[in-house]
């Protein structure tokens, strides 16, 4: 019975695969989400921290929605950016470049 | 003789010629010489003049009593306001609160509804480059009591870019939905998947103990990782619970559990992670001391914003399984397999130009737990949850979903509105 269970659970599991299998090639990405973007001219302008912005919507995306560099002030980003670093598993180059990104566009 | 010396020479001849010609031709002016007494009258009023410019000039560069206390004052208000500034900065002396709060309702098969309500703010510390402390306390109202719990407390330290110490109370970083997305405004759903939840969970939701954790670039790729020791959790030896374990942070032997989770990202909307955990499990002097328990967990986890879909796709999933040792000591005697875990699905229309719309998320999960034979309550469990959300902000959601599944009493409607802040 518990193979057959366990069957059926695979069963489930493959098409999702797939569905990932299919989508990675065939989606473009846009991040971060429209909805909750911060103006495009702002991310555009500030040339300097693009790498940043991508980073912000690649990591921040991958367990919630992106909250926008006007939620907190730039002392309280340093904080949040250091709490985000340990808990997400940021790389040192990740935090430093979102933290810059928040701050420019702030 | 040069060129450039004949040219000079001839340039003054003609200069000269043709002055004396403008000359010539002029009439005679006897007028326009000016005398020596004027020449000295002029010469002094120049004289005059520019003593009065040098004058002006050092009156200008020298700041009046008047400016230097405006300024003084500005200095003043300046030093104030960068006072001011620092106070309500967070860092060394005051922490950034965060955190987030939820209320909900459920309406499950035979049983009476119920509202229950929770409060969770978060404390942030930065104590300098590498210090920093996070605790969060969790105020939650059910079934007509409030409980105050301390999810976490926790304090790390940076050794290095690609190590972090950690110690404290902290969430289980073996167990993914827990460490990162069981906050009410993060998870998708009203309620946590059936393996995560109750008795017969399958994995801590925190460990208490020490940490080290970090992140590296491979290539093009990255990984991240965690490992722990910590008192572990402790198996139930009667009841109808027997055979499940107590996952409450409280040292039941000598012996400490050992885990952690490793996270790789082929590409950064993808993650595939494996935790795993090690701890023996009986109580000390007992019969069920020799009992160990070991949990294997894959977790993967693909965020994609999507043009071609016009929104935002979302999979997470999870499936953990845990095997107890047999002690052959009744009511223990039976092989102790357990496997659960959970898939689902989400999608944003977040593209679409229509507010409403751009707004809502379809979720779908798929959520079982298998328990052994031989346990007591063994019944396999099988759910389905379809749930619509509706975003109001990026931290702030209504949810509402219904719940079915292999058994009539997993039936049920839940409506839930949590905030980030």
């Amino acid at each position: 019975m518990k193979l057959i269970r366990h069957a059926n659970q695979m069963k489930l599991l493959l098409p999702l695969l797939g569905l990932l299998a299919l989508g990675a090639p065939g989606c473009q990405t846009t991040n971060p989400p429209v909805a909750t973007q911060p103006s495009a001219t702002v991310a555009e302008s500030k040339t300097s921290a693009k790498g940043g912005a991508q980073l912000w919507g690649d990591n921040c995306m991958r367990c919630h929605n992106v909250r926008p560099p006007s939620s907190y002030s730039d002392a309280e980003w340093d904080v949040a950016m250091h709490h985000m670093r340990i808990r997400a598993n940021l790389t040192v180059e990740e935090h430093k470049k979102i933290l810059e990104f928040l701050k420019s566009a702030n | 003789m040069t060129l450039k010396t004949t040219s000079a020479l001839l340039i003054g001849l003609l200069t000269f010629g043709l002055a004396g010609s403008l000359s010539f031709a002029q009439p005679a002016a006897t007028n326009n010489y000016v005398t020596r007494e004027e020449y000295e009258k002029l010469l002094k009023e120049v004289q005059g003049l520019q003593t009065q410019l040098k004058a002006a000039e050092e009156k200008r560069a020298e700041p009046s009593a008047e400016t230097e206390q405006v300024l003084d004052e500005m200095e003043k208000k300046l030093k104030e306001v960068k006072s001011l500034a620092s106070a309500v900065q967070p860092g060394l002396t005051k922490p950034l609160i965060t955190g987030y709060a939820f209320a909900g309702y459920t309406d499950a098969h035979d049983e009476v509804s119920s509202i229950n309500a929770g409060f969770n703010p978060i404390f942030l510390w930065k104590q300098g480059e590498r210090l920093f402390f996070e605790g969060e306390l969790e105020v939650e109202f059910e079934e007509g009591e409030v409980e105050v719990a301390l999810e976490y407390a926790h304090a790390s330290y940076v050794l290095n870019d690609y190590i972090t110490l950690g110690a404290g109370k902290f969430l289980a970083p073996n167990n993914y939905f827990m460490e990162r997305l069981h906050p009410a405004w993060i998870n998708k759903l009203p309620d946590k998947p059936i393996l995560m939840d109750g008795d017969t969970r399958l994995q801590a939701h925190t460990q208490l103990g020490l940490q080290v954790r970090g992140a590296a670039p491979l290539g093009p790729a990255k990984v991240g990782y965690a490992l722990y020791v910590s008192p572990g959790p402790s198996i139930r030896t009667s009841g109808a619970s027997a055979g499940t374990l107590r996952f409450n942070n409280f040292e039941v032997n000598n012996n400490k559990a050992f885990g952690g989770r490793v996270g790789f990202f082929p590409i950064p909307q993808l993650e595939i992670g494996y935790g795993f955990e090690v701890a023996e499990v009986g109580n000390a002097g007992s019969a069920f001391a020799e009992v160990g328990a070991v949990s294997h967990a894959l977790d993967l986890n693909y965020v994609r914003d999507s043009r071609l879909l016009h929104g935002t796709v979302d999979l997470r999933s999870q499936i953990v399984w845990l095997s107890i040792d047999n002690p052959n000591v009744a009511p223990l005697n039976f092989q102790n397999d357990r496997v659960g875990g959970y898939v689902q699905l989400a999608y944003r229309p977040s593209q679409i130009d229509v507010p409403i719309l751009k707004n809502l998320e379809a979720v779908a999960r798929f959520d079982w737990l298998d328990l052994p034979a031989g346990a007591p309550n063994n019944e396999y469990t099988e759910r389905w949850t379809v749930g619509l959300d509706y975003w109001l902000g990026a931290s702030t959601v209504l949810k509402a979903a219904y719940e079915f599944g292999n058994r009539e009493e997993l039936d049920a409607f839940l409506l839930q509105v949590a905030m980030g802040f």
